[in-house]
């Protein structure tokens, strides 16, 4: 299977400090990857580096069928190739309704021109409502998303991702703050969506992860520890040491 | 679902009605339609008034809607005045130039006229050339394209180099406040072409008209009313779709907006450039009432009050842009013009003329803290639009798996 992204040797620092050393990592167009690490391991500037946030000092990180490099990309342009990023703080716009937030988010031209002159058509509103269907907030699409609960925002965030329909999801923390009812759901969302696409995953907490049943990427000051099933990798030595051990 | 745009947005029918009523009754009372209750001036106020009144909408759109704290529209504002101005003063020279020449035996020609002309308006800055930017200033077609061009031109060029360079906050602020002193500092020059710190004047006789100041002074007055229903409806019409989502969002969250697949430095760009344009249309209306412009309108406090108005009045809903200009510009030329009475304390006496600005001040600082809304959410009171109610804050480490209603057990 061809990879969707491809990262190879990149490093990034920040004033001398190396938050990411030579990492490589790969992911396949339709594959669920969950990346687990102590904090400061680098999950987060990877994710940066992905997006275009942040410029690596060296490396390559390569997308799509045609190997084309996202280092030269500005933030927009990766994200209009088809990579979302969900936060870990919940970022939805809360000064509008969810049904602005996922008009906003939905598949469609990003130039402003086509914007100004864009009225959502029926299909677009059909689609909203079966998103927020997905993501359980049906009966709350002209509430003001800032009125939503902690887990509704990051349902929206989620349903927002989705309506973007990205080839690659990039998704920090997203059962933070959840009840156990509601990581169900997130689980049932993410895995659905990693049918048909790349789903990365960052998280701290192991039961989640394990719900996810999928491959994981341990990271470790900056560089991949090890990289397997769940089992395989609690079960190694140096990672016991630096993360599960502590 | 979604509904109409008007059903979503009363004011767009409400806002022009108000202005259309107000213009009528104005124009019944004033002197030039016969009734004389408003004078002249006070309708040239009143017209002027409702220049400001379109700057501070696209103020609004700038700053209350998109984000962007410019503190250099004025700028703008002014050099729309500088382009209508230069026709207006080159055409009236230019009559009065023809009419006395033709007094002299031999016709003159047309370079001679052209030299006179010269003569006139650059005799006050000791020069009988004409600078290149005066180039089409025998054109009233041409200069009315530069009240839009110059003005959309210049923002576009800044607003490039800033926004291509990710500054923003308090640091694009400063950028726009040196843009304008900047120019201001320009024209005073006697050698910038503009006649340094004389400006332009006489601009209130239009050219070929005869008709007294009673009735331009109208005419300019609808104008500037129509002017400003169309700004408004504009910037409604703007804000109202998903152009006004995403510019609403990258007011709230301009890194989302980005990873959401929108190039936000372009959507800024659009909205400066946009802005500056209507700002340039306020002033190529304002200074023909005013009759003058010069360097001294667009020195960097100018924008600074513009902020002011629309923070007094509300940011981020037109109408409030429109309350809050027309209220402190009218409140100021009242204080200004002597019109309040001193307050005398037996040891000291208030002189209101220069204390206003003191109160303009507080009154300020006392809006930013105590009423962010401004005067525009007075009309919240009424219509029950709250302030979403935020629930679902992070509740922290201890109780972050708890529901809010778990958690405060």
């Amino acid at each position: 299977m061809s990879a969707l992204l491809e990262v190879s040797g990149v490093s990034v620092s920040f004033d001398g400090f190396r938050a990411i050393n030579n990492l490589s990592f790969r992911i396949g167009a339709a594959e669920m990857r969950a990346v687990i690490g102590p904090n400061g391991a680098g999950k987060t500037t990877f994710m940066d580096v992905v997006t275009g946030k942040t410029r690596p000092d060296e490396g390559h990180v390569l997308w799509g069928e045609k190997s084309q490099s996202l280092l030269t990309m500005s933030e927009a342009k990766i994200a209009q190739a088809g990579v979302g990023r969900k936060f870990q703080k919940p970022t939805v716009f809360e000064d509008q309704t969810v049904e602005e937030n996922l008009l906003m988010a939905l598949r469609k031209p990003r130039g402003w021109f086509a914007v100004l002159a864009y009225r959502p058509s029926e299909h677009d509103l059909e689609r909203v409502v079966e998103l927020a269907k997905e993501i359980g907030l049906s009966d709350a699409l002209t509430r003001k998303s800032g009125e939503l609960s902690h887990g509704q925002k990051q349902w929206l965030e989620i349903g927002m991702l989705l309506a973007q329909e990205p080839r690659l999801l990039l998704v920090d923390e997203p059962a933070a703050g959840m009840t156990p009812a509601e990581r169900e759901q997130t689980t049932a969302i993410l895995v659905e969506a990693a049918k048909t696409r790349a789903v990365v995953v960052v998280e701290h907490d192991m039961e989640f992860v394990r719900r996810l049943n999928c491959k994981v990427t341990v990271l470790h000051e900056g560089a991949v520890l090890a990289e397997g099933s769940l089992d395989h990798v609690t079960s190694n030595q140096d990672v016991i040491d630096v993360y599960l051990g502590r | 679902m979604q509904r109409s745009f008007i059903a979503r947005n009363p004011s767009v029918l409400l806002f022009p009605a108000l202005l259309a009523l107000f213009t009528l009754v104005v124009t019944v009372l004033s002197e030039g339609f016969g009734v004389g209750v408003i004078s002249t001036s006070f309708v040239k106020t009143l017209g002027k008034t409702l220049c400001l009144c379109l700057v501070a909408v696209a103020m609004d759109l700038v700053w209350g809607f998109t984000g962007i704290l410019s503190l250099g529209h004025f700028a703008f504002f002014g050099i729309g005045g500088y382009m209508i101005g230069m026709w207006l003063m080159y055409e009236r020279t230019r009559l009065i130039v023809v009419q006395s020449l033709s007094q002299a035996e031999i016709p003159p020609t047309p370079t001679e006229v052209v030299d006179a002309i010269g003569n006139q308006i650059f005799g006050v800055v000791g020069s009988s050339e004409f600078p290149w930017i005066w180039g089409f200033a025998d054109s009233l077609f041409l200069q009315l394209i530069l009240v839009v061009l110059v003005p959309g031109l210049l923002a576009l060029v800044f607003g490039w180099l800033a926004f291509r360079s990710r500054v923003a906050g308090v640091y694009l602020s400063i950028l726009t406040q040196a843009m304008t002193l900047a120019l201001a500092l320009y024209l005073f020059q006697n050698d910038s072409g503009l006649r340094g710190n004389n400006g332009l004047s006489g601009l209130q006789n239009l050219p070929n008209v005869s008709a007294p100041q009673a009735v331009v002074s109208l005419w300019f007055f609808w104008g500037s009313a129509f002017a400003l229903a169309i700004g408004y409806l504009l910037a409604a019409w703007l804000v109202s779709g998903k152009f006004g989502s995403v510019i609403r969002g990258i007011r709230d969250n301009e890194a989302r907006v980005r990873f959401l697949g929108y190039s936000v430095e372009i959507y800024k760009l659009t909205i400066f450039t946009l802005t500056a344009m209507i700002a340039g249309i306020a002033g190529a209306l304002y200074y023909p009432q005013a009759g003058i412009i010069n360097p001294a309108e667009i020195a960097p406090i100018a924008s600074i009050y513009l902020a002011v108005w629309v923070a007094i009045g509300g940011r981020g809903r037109l109408y409030g842009a429109v309350i809050g200009a027309a209220f402190v510009s009218l409140l100021s030329t009242w204080f200004t013009g002597g019109q309040a009475p001193d307050i005398p304390l037996g040891f000291y006496t208030i002189k209101l003329v220069d204390w206003w600005l003191v109160l303009l001040g507080l009154s300020f600082v006392g809006v930013t803290l105590f009423a962010p809304k401004g005067m525009g959410g007075l009309v919240d009171l009424w219509t029950a639009r709250r302030t979403p109610n935020r629930h679902g804050a992070d509740l922290g480490p201890d109780a972050g798996s708890l529901r809010e209603q778990e958690a405060k057990q």
